[in-house]
């Protein structure tokens, strides 16, 4: 899987999941303060991510960190350079 | 005691999301039952018939408030959005905490119940559980749901008694009112079709079974051929509101709440019992000051059970003789069971509004065990003064409201 597959597949997580558009997806917005998101939605952000990339990181304190969507694909493309088993 | 009026109403039903299109497909005498073909594949599933409500506009709801809402809480939110909209409220009102929100309904979404149980049971992992699966299938998922939606800061409640449920949101919205508690509230009920729900009733041999084929000629109350529930989903949504309130914003008064009463029969679990059923009319009579003999119409529970039907027939015999107008819109909409007795007395309030009484649809022969009271076979110009509406559910538990028109 490369960089974009991943950039695709995240993003495509929060259209379906968030709502928005995929022109609001940039590396550089804030999945909060630009984005919208809640503590709630970060529980089913991991849920969806746990699904599309088959991994567990519900106790992955490196989620915690995440702020922007550059973040999250960063997060996520380390997952996948340790074989999406964080845990 | 504080006088209590109606001044807001809204409506998702099996023939559309508002008010008007429940009034028409009443009025056009039509069936919104259909045959559920992808219930066939549920085995040991009898009863393949539903009313269904389309689900529309949902997105017109914020994501976030949306989130928590299973499909049942959407119906609500939206017939709480007409209801409001309707009863002229200025919005800010909702805020004060002089306005509650009392929704009922028999469980949560069942729906989310599924989804959440399809996750968990294979492998007993509950890591794929999102976060809003619980505040969509919870008790009280429709009156939370729609308080957050619309800000409202009063009273928040449910009510969760089954086919009584919506019911007894209004009886206690109607007490909490006359009590000086609250200003206005916002009750009513709302409720799912889904095959976990008819099954429970097919299981008890409640279901009709035999019209899969012709959906249209079920359900069939107090008829002969009738052969148990056809269930329907929606929502209604009444503004109960203090009469002074609402004089002084010069509120449109659909009619006075006048009577309550709810009862449990403490004789069984599923059979309607008709001493239970005479016993709650006529309490709900007392409390509202008037005679058998002066009401003009009863919108009947009659859910086209053969035991059901039959024990409410000797009931309104017993208490009202044979000179009350009845009927039962199960005909049209099937049972929307925890949302019936809202949705049901919207129409009968535009009966009242009318001067008509609407006809059980699909009651072609009176059963010989149903005879009785006076069933309005076709459409009746009536001047309906006072209405009285049931509702009975499992767990022998029993709830009449009665309306004055004012």
């Amino acid at each position: 899987m490369n960089e974009q597959e991943i950039i695709d597949i995240v993003n495509a997580i929060f259209e379906d999941s968030f709502e928005i558009e995929k022109e609001e997806l940039h590396e550089d917005k804030n999945i909060f303060t630009d984005l919208g998101l809640d503590s709630l939605d970060i529980v089913d952000l991991v849920v969806a991510l746990q699904k599309k990339f088959n991994v567990k990181i519900r106790n992955d304190v490196r989620v915690r960190n995440i702020r922007t969507m550059g973040d999250l694909y960063n997060y996520v493309n380390l997952l996948n350079k340790e074989g999406l088993r964080p845990e | 005691m504080k006088r209590v009026v109606i001044t807001g109403v809204g409506a998702v039903s099996p023939f559309g999301a508002d008010v008007g299109s429940l009034i028409e497909g009443i009025e056009s005498n039509r069936c919104a039952i259909k045959y559920m073909e992808a219930w066939k594949d549920y085995v040991g599933l009898n009863s393949l018939v539903a009313a269904p409500a389309e689900l529309k506009n949902e997105k017109n709801i914020p994501r976030r408030k949306r989130r928590s809402m299973g499909r049942m809480g959407i119906f609500a939110a939206q017939a709480a959005e007409q209801a409001v909209e309707d009863s002229g409220f200025d919005k800010t009102i909702l805020n004060s905490g002089r306005v509650g929100c009392i929704i009922g309904s028999t469980i949560g979404s069942p729906e989310a119940l599924m989804e959440t149980f399809e996750a968990i049971i294979p492998n007993k992992n509950i890591a794929d559980i999102t976060s809003m699966e619980f505040f969509k299938f919870v008790s009280h998922t429709a009156a939370m749901n729609v308080a957050q939606f619309l800000g409202i800061s009063g009273y928040v409640m449910a009510t969760s008694a089954a086919c009584a449920s919506s019911l007894q949101a209004l009886g206690t919205a109607f007490d909490l009112i006359r009590l000086g508690r609250q200003d206005a509230v916002l009750c009513g009920g709302t409720e799912e079709v889904h095959p976990t729900v008819t099954g429970i009733f097919d299981v008890l041999f409640a279901t009709s079974t035999k019209f899969n084929d012709r959906p249209k000629e079920s359900s069939r109350p107090f008829d002969t051929d009738r052969d148990g529930v056809v269930c329907g989903e929606g929502s209604g949504i009444i503004i109960l509101e203090e009469y002074e309130h609402a004089l002084k914003r010069n509120a449109k008064i659909y009619a006075e709440v006048i009577g309550y009463h709810t009862c449990g029969s403490g004789n069984h679990i599923s059979q309607s019992n008709k001493d239970a059923m005479a016993l709650c009319m006529t309490e709900a009579l007392n409390d509202a000051g008037i005679l058998p003999g002066q009401v003009d119409y009863i919108s009947a529970h009659a859910t086209a059970t053969k035991q059901g039907d039959v024990e409410e027939a000797l009931a309104i015999r017993e208490v009202f003789g044979d000179n009350v107008s009845v009927s039962s819109l199960k005909g049209h909409i099937g049972h929307t069971l925890g949302a019936s007795g809202a949705i049901e007395l919207i129409a009968s309030l535009n009966m009242m509004e009318k001067g008509v009484i609407y006809p059980t649809l699909n009651l072609k022969k009176i059963a010989l065990e149903c005879e009785g009271p006076a069933y309005a076979r076709d459409f009746e110009k009536k001047n309906i003064k006072f209405l009285v509406k049931n509702c009975f559910a499992f767990g022998g538990i029993n709830a009449v409201l009665v309306c004055k028109k004012i």
